[in-house]
C-alpha cells in the first residue's frame, strides 16, 4: 500500500484584493504518495504555486486541511510550522535563493545546523550529498562564484540533505538553459529513483512535464486532471 | 554555520555602510566620554574648590549653625571629635575653624565681611583655597599669632598694606560685642571679587580668646574627603556615631545649596545633550539595520521556508546589531583613548578667553579645560551605548521575524 505523504482536503485559498476576492485555490483535494515524482502544471496564475505554498506551510488556507505525514498544518503554531519545514520538507526555489555569504558547503549544511546535527555527521552528509549532485570539489565556492546550474544543484543538495518527506520545487528549471535543465532533471530523477525522495514540482516547463511520472493539471485554482504515467 | 557567524558575515556584506554606522557609534563614544568626562572633572573641581573655601565636603557644626550662624553656637571637645573622624575610611583631613561676621576697620575706613579663624598646623594650600591664593606675606605661623590675612580687594578698600593694623569687631559666645587688633601678615587673591573684598583669615587661638571660647571650642569642623562622591554615605555614617549625636552633620549639598543646584541644572542639560547625541546614534543604527532587513526580506523568507523560526530570525538580526555595537565600541575606544589621555593630562587652555580663573556657583575655577572619567561613568557609557545599539536593532529584528514567509518569498 502506498504511503501518503501529503493530503489536501477541500483546500481553498482566497486572496482579498480590495473589494475583489481572488480564489487562488478552489476546493482542491489531492494526495501525494511516497516516491511520487509529480508536477503541478498549468498556466501562470492557475494556482499551482499557491498549492505549493500551502503544502509547505508557508501560507494559511482560507478553508480546508493540509495533512503532512498525519499532521494537520493548521493546528500548528508558527514555531511548530518552522519545525515541520525544517525536518520534513525540502524546498527548491526558482531563483536558487542560496544565502550569498555562505559557501556551497555551508548552504547545504544550513538546515542540518538548524536541526542541531553534530558537525561530524553534517560533514559526512553534506559531502556525500554534494558529491551526489555533482559538486564534489566546489564546496568552498560562494554562490557568486558558481553558474546558475551549479547554484541550483546546491539548492537541491540543501533540499535533500535532511532526507525530507517531500521536496517542493517551484519552477526549478525556469532560470537555467535547456541543457542545464535536462541535467538537473536527470539528477532529481536519479534521487527519486535511487533514494526514493518524493518530488512535487510546480512548472510549465515541458522538460519537467516530460519527465514527471504524475501530471496534475491545475486550472483556475482547481485540479483539472491527474494522470499517472506508467 | 551558526547564527553568530552568519550575523558577523552579514555585517560585512556592505562594508562601507557597516563602517559608517560603526563610526557613528564610535563618535558617540568620543562625545559621551568628552561630555561626561568634562562633567566628572568640572563638577569634582567645583565641589573640591567649594569645600576648600571653608565648609569642607562635610561640615560638623552646632545644631542650627548652618541656618543661622552665631558665635553662641559652637562645638566642644573638638580634638576628640577630629580623632573620631579620622577613624573613618575616606577622610582626607579635618580642620577646626571658627567662622563668623566681623567689621574690619582701618584708620581710613570700616567694612563688613566674614572671617575664618584657622589653625595653621591643620591648614595648607591643599585644603584651604585662601592659602593657595596667597600673593603676598604668609599665613600666621602659629594659631596664637596676632596677624590677619586679607583679600587683596578688602585690603585695598581699607587702604591697608603689609604690617598695618586692623581692628576687627564681632560678637563673642555670650553675644557681647568684642574687638581685637591684628597686623596684616598676608594678602590673598582668589580672582573672585566677592571673596577678595570680604574675607579675612585669622589665627584660631587668637580668635578663641577674643570670643571667650575654650581651646577645644570652634564653630565648625570642615571635613575634606578623598572622594567627594562619598559625602552622602560618610555623612550618614557620622550621623550614626554617638560622638556626633549633639552636632549637625551636613554634606556639601546642604551647606552649599547654590552650588549643588547649579551642578544639578548643568548636569541635566549635559544629560539632555547626551541623550540627543544618543538618539542620533540610535537613528543611524536603526536606519542601517532597517535597510539591511528590508533588502533581505526575500532571503529571510527563504530561511524561514527552510525552517528558521521567527525567534531565530529575530536573534539573527539582534546578533548583527550586537556585532555592530561591539565593532563601534572597539573603534570608539581606540579613537577615544588618545583623546582622553591628552584631555586628562594636558587639556585645553582657555585662559585667553577667561583670564586666570572664573567663578561658577560662587566657586573659583581654573581655566584649563580637562576631562576625567569616573570608573562608573566609563561603565555607564559603554553599557549605555551598547544597550542603545541593541535597542535600535530590536525593531528591525522584530519586523524581520514578523513577516510571513510567503510574503517575503512572493513565490517559493
Amino acid at each position: 500500500m502506498e504511503q501518503t505523504i501529503v493530503e489536501l482536503k477541500h483546500l481553498s485559498k482566497i486572496y482579498q484584493q480590495g473589494e475583489l476576492e481572488l480564489k487562488a485555490v478552489n476546493d482542491v483535494s489531492l494526495t501525494i504518495s511516497k516516491g511520487d515524482f509529480a508536477a503541478l502544471c498549468g498556466p501562470s496564475g492557475s494556482g499551482k504555486t499557491s498549492i505549493l505554498n500551502l503544502i509547505g506551510g508557508l501560507d494559511e488556507p482560507t478553508s480546508g486541511e493540509v495533512w503532512l505525514d498525519k499532521t494537520e498544518l493548521a493546528s500548528l503554531s508558527k514555531s511548530e510550522l518552522a519545525e515541520v519545514r525544517k525536518n520534513r520538507i525540502g524546498f527548491v526555489f526558482q531563483s536558487y535563493n542560496l544565502i550569498p555569504v555562505m559557501t556551497a558547503y555551508e548552504n547545504a549544511a544550513f538546515v542540518l545546523e538548524l536541526q542541531g546535527v553534530d558537525k561530524q555527521t553534517q560533514q559526512q552528509r553534506v559531502m556525500q550529498t554534494l558529491a551526489d549532485v555533482g559538486l564534489a570539489g566546489l564546496e568552498r565556492r560562494r554562490p557568486d562564484e558558481m553558474s546558475g546550474g551549479q547554484q541550483q544543484r546546491v539548492a537541491i543538495a540543501r533540499a535533500i540533505v535532511t532526507n525530507p518527506a517531500i521536496v517542493l520545487a517551484d519552477e526549478p528549471t525556469a532560470n537555467v538553459d535547456s541543457h542545464t535543465a535536462e541535467a538537473l532533471l536527470d539528477l532529481m530523477q536519479k534521487l527519486n529513483e535511487q533514494q526514493g525522495i518524493t518530488f512535487l514540482f510546480s512548472t510549465h516547463d515541458q522538460h519537467v512535464i516530460d519527465r514527471a511520472k504524475r501530471i496534475i493539471q491545475v486550472h483556475d485554482g482547481k485540479i483539472a486532471g491527474d494522470d499517472v504515467r506508467v | 554555520m551558526n547564527l553568530n557567524t552568519l550575523a558577523w558575515r552579514n555585517l560585512w556584506r556592505h562594508k562601507r555602510r557597516t563602517l559608517i554606522t560603526a563610526s557613528s557609534i564610535a563618535f558617540g563614544v568620543l562625545l559621551a566620554v568628552t561630555f561626561t568626562g568634562a562633567g566628572d572633572y568640572f563638577y569634582t573641581r567645583m565641589i573640591d574648590a567649594g569645600a576648600n573655601m571653608g565648609m569642607g565636603h562635610i561640615t560638623i557644626a552646632a545644631p542650627d549653625f548652618n541656618r543661622a550662624p552665631s558665635s553662641k553656637k559652637y562645638l566642644q571637645r573638638t580634638e576628640q571629635l577630629q580623632q573620631q573622624l579620622m577613624q573613618l575610611d575616606g577622610i582626607k583631613s579635618s580642620m577646626a575653624r571658627i567662622q563668623g561676621q566681623a567689621m574690619f576697620a582701618s584708620a581710613h575706613k570700616s567694612i563688613g565681611g566674614m572671617f575664618f579663624a584657622v589653625d595653621p598646623e591643620q591648614e595648607n594650600a591643599e585644603n584651604n583655597l585662601f592659602i593657595k591664593a596667597m600673593v603676598e606675606g604668609k599665613m600666621p605661623v602659629t594659631a596664637s599669632d596676632k596677624t590677619i590675612v586679607l583679600g587683596v580687594d578688602l585690603a585695598r578698600k581699607l587702604k591697608l598694606t603689609m604690617g598695618k593694623k586692623v581692628v576687627y569687631t564681632t560678637t563673642d559666645k555670650q553675644g557681647d560685642i568684642v574687638s581685637a587688633i591684628a597686623r596684616v601678615g598676608g594678602l590673598f587673591q582668589t580672582g573672585s571679587n566677592e571673596i577678595d573684598s570680604a574675607v579675612a583669615l585669622l589665627p584660631l587661638h587668637s580668635v578663641q580668646k577674643v570670643l571667650s571660647y575654650q581651646q577645644d571650642e570652634v564653630s565648625v569642623i570642615a571635613v575634606i574627603l578623598h572622594d567627594q562622591r562619598h559625602s552622602h554615605q560618610l555623612r550618614d555614617e557620622m550621623k550614626k556615631m554617638n560622638s556626633f549625636a549633639h552636632t549637625e552633620v551636613l554634606n556639601w549639598q546642604q551647606t552649599q545649596p547654590d552650588l549643588a543646584g547649579m551642578i544639578a541644572v548643568d548636569k541635566s542639560s549635559n544629560y539632555i545633550s547626551q541623550l540627543l547625541i544618543a538618539l542620533l546614534v540610535a537613528a543611524g543604527i536603526l536606519n542601517t539595520m532597517l535597510m539591511s532587513v528590508l533588502e533581505r526580506k526575500r532571503e529571510f523568507g527563504v530561511m524561514m521556508a527552510l525552517g528558521l523560526s521567527p525567534q531565530s530570525l529575530f536573534a539573527l538580526v539582534m546578533l548583527e546589531s550586537f556585532w555592530l555595537a561591539v565593532l563601534g565600541l572597539i573603534i570608539g575606544t581606540i579613537v577615544t583613548i588618545p583623546w582622553y589621555l591628552f584631555m586628562s593630562q594636558t587639556g585645553i587652555d582657555l585662559s585667553a578667553a577667561y583670564g586666570d580663573g572664573f567663578s561658577f556657583g560662587g566657586v573659583l575655577l581654573d581655566t584649563v579645560f580637562k576631562i576625567r572619567l569616573f570608573e562608573e561613568s566609563i561603565t555607564a557609557i559603554l553599557i549605555g551605548l551598547f544597550t542603545l545599539s541593541l535597542c535600535a536593532g530590536a525593531y528591525p529584528a522584530w519586523r524581520a521575524g514578523r513577516v510571513p514567509p510567503v510574503e517575503s518569498l512572493k513565490t517559493i
